[in-house]
């Protein structure tokens, strides 16, 4: 051997590992003198004892139950934290690795086992684990919270719907059977449409709660009946509650189209809301249906672009922009919208540009071959 | 407080279409099919005879402890293998921790695979624990198993007034705080962020070591259920012929205790191997396979 050698009696005995050979029956009959000084006894002192000997007892039952089945069935066990026993009684942290040595006709000689202090490793294992049962206790509480206030969302909006329906049904009487000064009309109607500001404002709560609840929104899909005329009256309501804003529509689509008409309603519905409430008010929206190998659906408006950071919250529920407190709605139009496009198998998507905001709805035309459950 | 008493109500007052899986979440004991039951446990069949021999891991440890003896078994037998929920490839998503809180829920377990392969005087070969839950599953099913094979087996690991299971209490709570705090090791300790994530199977894959694992917190479970057991009292209501196979050197089950347990037996016979440990079936399967033989 040249020089400088390494000594391979001397990388046995003072290597940075500590090294134990154990008989098929547990007991040490070779370790060096790395584990020896570890472990506060002569080297000579360790052989003939058992191996539980240098265990805390939770090691040594671990041992038996655990590694010592596994190292007959794979011949070998990686990275196995384990606790030492000091002659003193100190518990010391160790990492260990083991091997079965065999004979050529596979006989269990002994075996080896490599051990490494890992005291601050083993801090930093607790740590972790005690980081994680802290989250995941956490994060079940916040589920726990959500679903409840989801759940009070859900009762709150459907028992506000029963004195909404009698009040509507109250408003109806009243115009249609009573006499009525002019001035008594012009409230009704105010009341008329605040009944039923009211009332979509809990139909979009219940949409939330149907969304979170009950794992995504149930749309009920059928080409029986075709979807202009559902488009063109969306359309003509926005009109007549605001005559002043100009609504470019043309509704070009080869009938009929597959999809839940009332719900694709509801997006058109939101879409020009959104638009009209975000929009420049002396610049006209544009909505346009047209199809080909997909349906596409787009309002667009001029005014002011969307922000960047605003862009990424835009799909969220009960984001409401900067709109102003006074303005109707609880930022839930956008995050329906884009529900109902899911549902649909289809996607919302916004460019906003100095030029125009436009939203584009788009579907794939007709029923898929095997349509995804919903 | 008033929101709470509302959401009480919720399930009637709820709009019906949307909340049907938020209403059935936590259903009770549901009944499954033999299938369903084989799968869950992850029932391996192998061999062919009238018979059927049925060997069950025990704590630690998965099926595969049982493969260098089971494997003996094949020409006369039909041999069966299989996992306790949470452990080897069983479905631990079935698992409940208060459901398996002590050994009757596993004997129940057996007793359910017994019904899926139609059992009737099959015999049953119990490592460990398993030698009380078989004892359970027998007095629960006499007409299932005629023949029981406990190996290592222990009624009670506490000592007690009169008796010496070997361990002591503190001895217990200090190997159920080693679990806790440690399990079996580190990669088991973190398999199941690594389990829990099953669109990334090439995760679990990389764990060093492939058999016996066992999700941490089932095995902590196990743990309390087999150590803080005293099942000396079932001995006597045993029906089966019973055999019972003691280690020579055995830190778990010492040799005092499988005398107790073949005395406190109405039919049994005891045998005393040469093999050392806790494992024999690994460490002395063809001794293991010769005395099972002998004995059926």
């Amino acid at each position: 051997m040249s020089d400088p050698a390494e000594d391979l009696e001397d990388l046995y005995e003072t290597a940075p590992c500590g090294y134990v050979s154990i008989s098929p029956d547990g007991r040490i009959v070779k370790a060096n003198r790395t584990i020896a000084d570890w472990l506060g006894r002569p080297a000579d002192a360790l052989l003939g004892m058992r191996v539980h000997d240098l265990l805390g007892f939770g090691g040594r039952i671990a041992f038996e139950t655990h590694l010592a089945p596994l190292l007959r069935m794979q011949g070998h066990v990686h990275e196995i934290a384990l606790e030492l026993l000091t002659a003193a009684g100190e518990k010391v942290p160790a990492i260990a690795n083991a091997a079965e040595k065999r004979s050529a006709d596979g006989r269990h000689l002994f075996t080896r086992l490599t051990l490494f202090r890992a005291v601050d490793r083993r801090i930093y294992e607790q740590t972790l684990l005690e980081a994680r049962a802290k989250a995941e206790a956490e994060t079940k509480a916040h589920q726990e919270a959500a679903l409840l206030r989801e759940q009070f969302i859900a009762v709150l909006g459907h028992d506000l719907r029963n004195p909404l329906a009698a009040l509507a049904a109250g408003v109806r009487l009243l115009g249609r059977k009573e006499k009525l000064s002019d001035r008594g009309l012009a409230i009704l109607g105010e009341m008329n449409g605040s009944i039923g500001r009211a009332s979509a404002l809990v139909d979009d709560l219940l949409d939330l709660a149907r969304g979170s609840l009950g794992g995504g929104f149930v749309v009920d899909r059928d080409a029986d009946a075709p979807l202009t005329p559902a488009l063109e009256q969306v359309v003509a309501e926005v009109r007549s509650i605001t005559p002043e804003r100009a609504i470019e529509a043309s509704i070009r689509i080869d009938e009929p189209v597959y999809c839940d008409r009332g719900r694709i309603g509801q997006l058109a519905s939101n879409l020009l809301a959104n638009a009209i409430t975000h929009g420049s008010p002396d610049r006209p929206i544009s909505f346009v249906a047209t199809d080909g190998d997909l349906f596409t659906l787009s309002v667009a408006n001029g005014g002011a672009p969307i922000p960047k950071d605003v862009m990424k919250r835009l799909f969220q529920p009960f984001f409401r922009g900067s709109v102003r407190r006074s303005r109707n709605g609880l930022g839930l139009g956008l995050y329906i919208a884009s529900e109902i496009a899911k549902a649909h198998g289809g996607r919302l998507d916004v460019s906003s540009t100095e030029e125009e905001t436009r939203f584009t709805f788009t579907m794939p035309r007709s029923k898929p071959v095997a349509p995804p459950s919903e | 407080m008033h929101f709470q008493k509302r959401s009480a109500k919720a399930p009637r007052s709820l709009p019906p279409q949307g909340f049907a899986a938020e209403v059935s979440l936590l259903g009770g004991p549901m009944l499954f099919s033999p299938d369903a039951v084989l799968r869950r446990h992850n029932v391996n069949i192998s061999g062919s005879g009238e018979r059927t021999i049925l060997f069950a891991h025990g704590f630690g440890c998965d099926q595969t402890m049982w493969e260098p003896v089971a494997r003996n078994f094949e020409r006369e037998f039909r041999v069966v293998l299989f996992d306790y929920l949470g452990h080897g490839q069983s479905d631990a998503t079935a698992y409940s921790a208060e459901r398996y809180a002590s050994l009757e829920a596993y004997a129940e377990d057996v007793i359910e695979i017994g019904r899926a392969l139609d059992l009737r005087g099959a015999v049953f070969v119990g490592h460990s624990v398993s030698a009380m839950i078989g004892a359970l599953a027998s007095i629960r099913a006499p007409e299932m198993f005629s023949e029981l094979i406990m190996v290592g087996p222990s009624p009670r690991y506490i000592d007690d007034e009169g008796y010496r299971g070997g361990f002591s209490r503190e001895q217990v709570d200090e190997l159920l705080d080693f679990l806790a705090a440690n399990h079996l090791g580190w990669s088991a300790a973190m398999a199941p962020a690594i389990m829990g994530n099953p669109d990334r199977p090439e995760l679990g894959s990389r764990l060093e070591n492939s058999f016996c694992r066992t999700d941490p917190a089932i095995a902590r479970d196990f743990a309390r259920a087999t150590f803080l057991s005293d099942n000396r009292g079932d001995l006597a209501a045993v029906p089966a012929r019973t055999l019972v196979l003691q280690c020579s050197e055995d830190i778990i089950a010492p040799v005092a205790v499988g005398e107790y347990v073949h005395a406190a037996l109405p039919r049994s016979e005891y045998r005393l191997l040469d093999a050392t440990g806790h494992c024999p079936n690994l460490s002395a399967p063809e001794e293991v396979t010769a005395a099972i033989r002998e004995f059926v």
